[in-house]
């Protein structure tokens, strides 16, 4: 496309100093700190967070939320992306509209509307209440369910997007001749489906868990500090406690959990081929 | 005729160089977030228009403040701050502030004794009390004590402030009084909250956030400062302020000046004028600050959702700003391990 290298490398220069100097850099020099204690270099940051049993529980509590986002989404994206791609043109355009429209919506606006639908009048608990379930309305907000649906409501979009994306791509006939030569349902899925969609799936998976780990928004506002999660808790780290160590050494924990998911993910789709 | 086209050009050159000598004189102030457009009626605007200076207005929670000031302690672009008296305490104590001239403030003899020295040496000046209890439900709870927050009447739907927030430590201490327990050891109480943490809904950080949830029925009781009651009345809801039997905790916020600023003239005549009863008086009647100048007077109505009068504020019990610095990395380590996990 172009005459020489250097043109082309010259049109990407100042995306990449921009790039470098307002993110690569900055990140760089807080994240080190995650490695430095008592002006020397050392991991003694990372012992003495693992050290504290709250920190534990925070780190299983958002390693289980994510994992469990992300395999709620994959379950229910699955379905819906099958559904999406058999639909015709202008239905499909409808149905695919309305999964994308809650993205254009404020991720603050989408959780407060869940503080409302939780809530001890809202929509769950009248309905619980009106068919007998409970005598009294039970307690929705602040609890794990509270932010575990939060996440999914907001990351669901992503997983579904990535899956009839993948699914497009699927050769029309395949499923019909499996079911012809009596392959079940569950077959099709596990030999047909799924293996052809997987780059979809991890790429969804990633974007989902990786979502899950790092928003603040939602656990912030669903679970307030009685569910902690790695991300209040580092906005507590360094906005209540000005421990900038210690916040460091949470970015490097999710850090390392997004890219360890991403791998994971490929390492699984890869081993099914 | 030459004279005519001389004179308005000097005119502009005279205005211009004005406008850049009051543009010279500038003050860097520090502030919580809370009720800025108000303030700035009250207090900036009319200020600025006395002074012939500019106000630059920094906003943001205590600790992002407090880690300005101390990061830029050798060259300060701080000059005079508000903040609670134990963050004033923690800052007095690392050398970052200067003794206020209090000779130099018109309005100090006016102030309520409590308010002039509040943590000793000059290096504080106290602007505003605020008293914390429990605001409630009437129609659904009575709240007669501290201890009432364990009551089976209110499980399940009440909450308290976090403990990283400044009514947290208030919370602690009543209801340390209410179990009758060592007033120098929260311990035993904090334990207290882990074994109810079930029936508490939420620890709150944010006054705003506690009013959404009793808005919306999720919470029927819960410990808040005075400077939030206004969010509770005028609501479909009947709710009530406490007055418990171990009485109102109290605190109160101060102005503090960073040491070697260069500006301390200026700072000193902002000071002066926030603490004068026309401006005490604009920020009460807005009800954004209770006023700690007892020339202060306002009517009944703006009373009843302020800190207000001198008996009431004698009455509130007080943790200690050196107390709270000593021991609240202890009570934080100890609520994170018997309380949130």
């Amino acid at each position: 496309m172009f005459q020489n290298r250097r043109e082309g490398l010259a049109l990407a220069l100042p995306a990449a100093i921009f790039t470098l100097l307002v993110f690569l850099l900055p990140v760089s020099i807080f994240l080190s700190e995650a490695f430095r204690f008592d002006g020397g270099w050392s991991l003694q940051g990372y012992v003495q967070f693992f050290s504290e049993p709250l920190n534990q529980s925070v780190f299983l509590r958002t390693l289980k939320l994510g994992a469990l986002v992300a395999g709620s989404s994959a379950v229910i994206g699955y379905a819906a992306a099958f559904c999406i791609v058999n639909l015709d043109g202008r239905a499909r355009g409808q149905i695919f509209g309305l999964v994308v429209l809650p993205l254009m919506i404020s991720p603050v606006a989408r959780t407060y509307a869940w503080i409302v639908i939780l809530g001890r009048t809202g929509i769950v608990n009248d309905t619980i209440v009106g068919l007998g379930l409970s005598e009294t309305p039970i307690r929705l907000l602040f609890t794990e369910t509270a932010v575990f649906l939060g996440l999914l409501q907001l990351f669901l979009p992503l997983m579904i997007i990535s899956l009839v994306s993948a699914m497009e791509n699927l050769p029309r006939d395949v499923i019909p001749a499996a079911r012809v030569l009596g392959a079940s349902w569950l077959q099709v899925f596990t030999r047909i489906i799924l293996p052809l969609t997987r780059e979809g799936l991890v790429m969804g998976g990633t974007l989902v868990f990786t979502g899950s780990l790092t928003a603040y928004i939602t656990p912030a506002i669903l679970g307030g500090s009685k569910v902690l999660m790695l991300e209040t808790l580092l906005y507590q780290k360094v906005n209540v406690s000005n421990d900038f160590v210690s916040a460091s050494v949470i970015a490097m924990i999710l850090i390392v959990m997004s890219f360890s998911a991403n791998l994971l993910l490929k390492r699984i789709a890869t081993a099914r081929r | 005729m030459k004279t005519q086209l001389i004179t308005p050009g000097a005119l502009a050159l005279c205005l211009t160089a004005t406008s850049a000598v009051a543009q010279d004189r500038t003050l860097t102030i520090s502030v919580y977030s809370f009720a800025q457009d108000a303030y700035k009626e009250a207090l900036y605007d009319p200020f600025e228009e006395i002074c012939n200076c500019e106000l630059v207005i920094e906003t943001g929670n205590s600790v992002e403040r407090m880690a300005k000031i101390e990061a830029n302690a050798a060259d300060p672009v701080i000059d005079m701050a508000v903040i609670s008296s134990h963050d004033a305490l923690a800052l007095a104590q690392k050398g970052l502030l200067a003794q206020i001239d209090t000779a130099s403030l018109g309005n100090f003899d006016k102030l309520y004794p409590a308010a002039q020295d509040p943590l000793g040496n000059g290096m504080a000046v106290g602007y505003t009390f605020y008293a914390s209890s429990i605001v409630y439900r009437s129609d659904l709870v009575t709240i007669d004590s501290w201890g009432d927050l364990f009551s089976d009447e209110v499980a399940g739907r009440v909450a308290l402030p976090n403990i990283t927030g400044t009514q947290g430590p208030l919370t602690l201490m009543m209801l340390n009084k209410a179990l009758d327990q060592d007033p120098s050891d929260f311990g035993p109480t904090i334990d207290a909250i882990g074994e109810k943490a079930d029936d508490i809904v939420t620890f709150y950080s944010r006054s705003s956030e506690l009013a959404q949830l009793m808005l919306q029925e999720e919470v029927i009781a819960a410990p808040v400062g005075r400077f939030a009651w206004s969010r509770f009345q005028g609501t479909p809801f009947p709710f009530a302020w406490a007055d418990p039997a171990e009485g109102q905790a109290g605190g109160m916020n101060v102005m503090i000046m960073t040491k070697d600023n260069g500006n301390e003239e200026l700072a000193l005549e902002f000071m002066d004028y926030w603490l004068s009863t026309e401006v005490q008086t604009r920020v009460a009647e807005a009800r954004i600050d209770s006023p700690a100048n007892m020339e202060v007077t306002v009517s009944d109505e703006i009373a009843e959702a302020l800190t207000y009068g001198g008996d009431l504020i004698k009455s509130l019990t007080i943790l200690p700003p050196e107390e709270i610095i000593e021991k609240r990395d202890g009570w934080v380590e100890q609520w994170n391990r018997s309380v949130i996990q």
